[in-house]
């Protein structure tokens, strides 16, 4: 057996977005064994809301459990508030609920491909990729009204309409996304640099990502069709839209660059889809119904299944709130994905993880 | 949501019958205080359309140490970690300071009495 070196990255560290802590254990340079640590900021969130805060006011707290999806965490609260309340949502408010969702996405991956990119050394593809962005987070804040922590999503519906030129410049400007994805997709498939370090880094397989059920494009680029907005249709009607599941097969840094960059062309279309058919239904349904017995939502966000449970007591404030974030559901796979990569593909293969810390503490 | 409700002695082998990682996705585990006792929650769902949440419950006292599932579910472990120190309750093979510092209020999520 070679000399083994134990080599420590995080919670602080150049490479990494988020405070993680990994501590490798290498023979030379592979990795033989990975120990994670992925709490650092623990926040209370979940206690603030079943203490401080009346139901309602909820989903504004819960917007503030990650910056960059906001709308998944007030719009899967705002759900499981309503099952509670026993409401239906209007269609319209359902409509633009997913709009926003789906513009989420679109800034949250192409994020996530710009750090890959800048993680595998190609800092200016990460630059193109960011500049690509920023039309995404202009439209959020055209219809939400923030770029990041939009509360958009409140209990019976939504905050804000969606005004007919904001839809237009949605559509004119996803027109122009188009050709600039098209480029993007070229790149990251077929630039030889970027193949050579992301190709078989950081790879699990289908039956990994079963056994340790992974979720999101972390889990579809491996093979594993697994997506909430493929499961579910009673809260948000994605079929209705024009969701399509997409899946790789490889579960390397490259399949998960190939799925996310994927995803956007179906973003792309559902968005299109909303704006052509939003139904002309009020944004709200009014309650005066205090939460009563215990429900649960699921919902797909940007890095997979984002799971709401609360229990109601038929007053104002939450006998018992519970997130669970994607990243939570694949930690374990993230420990086991690093064996046998070499320990310079370490930055490339977290930052393919996509892991939001910050959802996964609250 | 289906509730199934089992007991400490009973739980591995309802969810060993249950879980089919093929059909099935361990989602997080769960715990609610009820009165004096704490009811600790195991949701899966389903990898299928129109999925279903499924939730294993039991009714525990919180001095109670409560079976493992790692054997059954390997990636258990992050939720069985985590609410060892939220809600301060006992798990097999479980240490406390995975989700917070050693030096942390026990149990954060608790009510206070």
């Amino acid at each position: 057996m070679a000399k083994q070196y134990e080599i420590p990255i995080g919670a602080q560290h150049i490479s990494l977005l988020e405070p993680l802590h990994f501590k490798f254990t290498t023979e030379n340079e592979k990795i033989v064994k990975t120990d994670a640590n992925v709490y650092y900021v623990h926040r209370g969130i979940e206690q603030a809301c079943c203490s401080k805060f009346k139901f309602r006011q909820v989903s504004f707290v819960v917007g503030r459990v990650c910056g960059l999806c906001s709308i998944s965490h007030t719009t899967a609260y705002s759900q499981v508030a309503e099952k509670l309340v026993k409401i239906e949502v209007p269609k319209r408010a359902k409509y633009l609920r997913m709009l926003v969702i789906e513009l989420d996405r679109i800034h949250s991956h192409l994020l996530c491909l710009s750090h890959v990119a800048e993680n595998s050394g190609f800092e200016a593809l990460f630059m193109k990729t960011m500049q690509y962005r920023e039309f995404s987070m202009e439209l959020l804040e055209a219809v939400c009204g923030n770029r990041i922590q939009y509360d958009f999503s409140i209990v019976g519906g939504v905050a804000r309409d969606l005004k007919p030129q904001v839809a237009q410049s949605i559509i004119e400007r996803l027109k122009k996304f188009v050709p600039q994805l098209d480029e993007l997709m070229d790149i990251y498939k077929n630039n030889w640099t970027l193949s050579l370090k992301n190709k078989g880094a950081g790879a699990i397989t289908k039956e990994d990502a079963m056994r340790l059920n992974v979720v999101g494009p972390f889990a579809r680029a491996a093979g594993l069709a697994v997506d909430v907005r493929n499961e579910t249709e009673d809260l948000l009607p994605w079929k209705e839209v024009g969701y399509e599941m997409i899946t790789e097969t490889s579960g390397d840094v490259y399949a998960r660059n190939i799925v996310r960059l994927r995803e956007l062309y179906v973003s792309i279309r559902i968005i299109e889809n909303i704006i052509n058919g939003l139904p002309e239904t009020p944004l709200i349904t009014e309650t005066k119904a205090f939460p009563d017995g215990e429900a649960t939502v699921r919902l797909e966000a940007p890095r997979g299944e984002l799971f709401y449970y609360a229990k109601g007591n038929k007053t104002q404030v939450l006998e018992r709130l519970k997130i669970k974030a994607p990243t939570f559901s694949n930690v374990a796979a993230m420990a086991e994905a690093f064996t046998g990569n070499e320990y310079g593909s370490v930055p490339a293969i977290i930052a393919s993880y996509d892991p939001c810390l910050s959802c996964t503490a609250r | 949501m289906k509730k199934i409700e089992t007991t400490l002695t009973s739980l591995k082998s309802d969810i060993a019958a249950f879980y089919k990682q093929e059909l099935h996705h361990f989602m997080v585990m769960n715990a609610v205080e009820v009165a004096d006792k704490i009811e600790v929650q195991w949701f899966f769902s389903d990898y299928a359309y129109l999925c279903e949440t499924t939730c294993f419950f039991t009714l525990i006292d919180p001095a109670e140490k409560i079976p493992s599932i790692k054997d059954i579910v390997v990636s258990a472990w992050v939720a069985e970690a985590e609410l060892v120190d939220l809600m301060n309750i006992n798990i097999e093979n479980t240490a406390k300071g995975f989700v917070l510092e050693p030096d942390f209020e026990s149990g954060p999520l608790r009510k206070k009495k």
